[in-house]
């Protein structure tokens, strides 16, 4: 694991997530982040700020990354949702196009 | 992808990939190649249970499954030497 596989998400609250670009691109909103022409600083540093996703709903929604991988290479568990956290987090799903 | 544990410190959380099978050893060297710190200088803790994690055992044997959290400690190192160090050279030059 190299760090420039890696890229830096970071909540409101300046909370980090370090996770893998693979499961970054799960995401097409930060895919086009990542991956558009020109010299962007999040395409240059790999590094991409959410002030308006909060530290749980950007948490879960690495953990949906990761999960979505895993669904994809064929292993079949459930992705548990707090129902306290369903609406932000659809918020943030739709922001991110996840 | 087998699974992924998540990594703790301070404000930062780092997803890693790993495999059952994998030694926690093998945990930290994936770890320093993403915060410089080496292996030996690392010390990783299951949560919430609070068990520190043996080098040489592998993560199925220590019970750690997908998803989990550990939460990553590390030695102090020169860094904080220095810091401490400090203010005796400023005492130093004083008297000088």
């Amino acid at each position: 694991m190299k760090k420039e596989d890696t890229v830096k998400l970071i909540s409101r609250e300046g909370f980090e997530f370090i996770i893998d670009k693979k499961a970054a691109m799960v995401s097409q909103t930060i895919r086009n982040m990542l991956t558009s022409p020109g010299s962007f600083a999040e395409t240059e540093h790999g590094q991409v700020t959410f002030p308006e996703i909060n530290t749980t709903i950007l948490e879960k929604i690495c953990q949906y990354f990761y999960w979505s991988l895993q669904y994809a290479s064929g292993k079949e568990t459930e992705f548990h949702i707090e129902p306290e956290i369903t609406l932000e987090l659809m918020m943030a799903a739709n922001y991110l196009h996840t | 992808m087998a699974m992924y544990i998540r990594v703790k410190r301070n404000k930062t959380t780092y997803f890693i990939q790993c495999d059952p099978t994998e030694t926690i050893l093998q945990m930290k060297e994936k770890l320093s190649n993403l915060i410089d710190q080496p292996a030996n200088d690392q010390q990783l803790v299951l949560m919430p249970a609070g068990d520190v994690l043996e080098d040489s055992k592998s993560l199925a044997d220590q019970k750690v499954e997908n998803d989990a959290v550990v939460a990553l400690t590390l030695r102090k190192g020169s860094l904080t030497c220095c810091i401490c160090l400090f203010p005796v050279l400023v005492d130093i030059s004083i008297v000088d």
